[in-house]
């Protein structure tokens, strides 16, 4: 396991003795799930790197239909904003 | 708008990115309710530091029936990163309340400090789920702040 919560694309080319060239193109092929920070910045979660080391990386698949269930309450809970009070006209 | 199997390879796509960022979480489904709407709602925790406990990404979305097929109708991105101890989500909910008063559909929440917010609503731009998750995992675990006070405060 890695000491670091996340990697870069030069440690795991490091790790597996492959060049960054090689690595950022098996990110850009789907091969390595990466945060994509911005353009130049690629994080990928140590996490991530050992499911891909262990080859069980998931296969996106339909999710099951579930049954009728109670109806999520979204936002419960939550305080709703009230609009500020308008302020009081003037007398003439 | 979406189909019921548009939904479902939606859904399974979302599960599967979060899974292979080391999410753990049981399978979701989609799920129907007695309104005649859809959705799904599961919570993930995330890998990496637990102390104070693990960040988690909840994930909600109600799809209503439209004219031909599903349209959203609420959604619930909320992000939660207890060992930075700060959050960010991205909601849609009480739509008519926030149109009426505010003139906006959907709001953000972003705290700097978890349970202290500046402000207890921002104005957003709708997001889907995918960038909702992009956002997050760019947050998770990354020292330094959110960004909160770029946002604009509804009042």
């Amino acid at each position: 396991m890695h000491k670091k919560p996340f990697l870069t694309p030069a440690d795991i080319a490091e790790e597996l003795d492959i060049s960054s060239t090689t690595v950022m193109r098996k990110i850009h092929a789907g091969e390595i799930p990466a945060i994509v920070v911005s353009e130049r910045i690629y994080r990928i979660p140590a996490a991530t790197f050992e499911l891909y080391k262990a080859g069980r990386l998931r296969v996106a698949e339909a999710a099951p239909l579930g049954g009728r269930k109670p109806r999520p309450r979204v936002g419960a809970g939550e305080p709703i904003p009230k609009p500020a009070a308008a302020p009081l006209a003037r007398r003439a | 708008m979406a189909t019921l199997p548009q939904l479902q390879s939606r859904l399974g796509r979302l599960a599967a990115t979060l899974w292979n960022f080391g999410a753990e979480f049981p399978v979701p489904t989609l799920d129907s309710y007695d309104s005649g709407e859809v959705g799904f709602s599961f919570a993930a925790r995330l890998p990496g530091v637990d102390v104070p406990k693990a960040a988690t990404i909840r994930i909600v979305e109600i799809w209503a029936p439209g004219a031909r097929e599903l349209d959203i109708v609420e959604y619930d991105y909320d992000f939660v990163d207890y060992p930075l101890n700060r959050r960010r989500a991205f909601h849609r909910h009480s739509e008519e309340h926030f149109l009426r008063d505010f003139g906006v559909t959907v709001h953000e929440h972003c705290e700097e400090i978890l349970g202290r917010p500046s402000c207890d609503h921002y104005h957003g731009i709708p997001v889907d789920a995918d960038e909702a998750i992009r956002r997050f995992m760019i947050a998770w675990g990354q020292p330094g702040p959110l960004g909160c006070n770029h946002l604009r405060c509804i009042r």
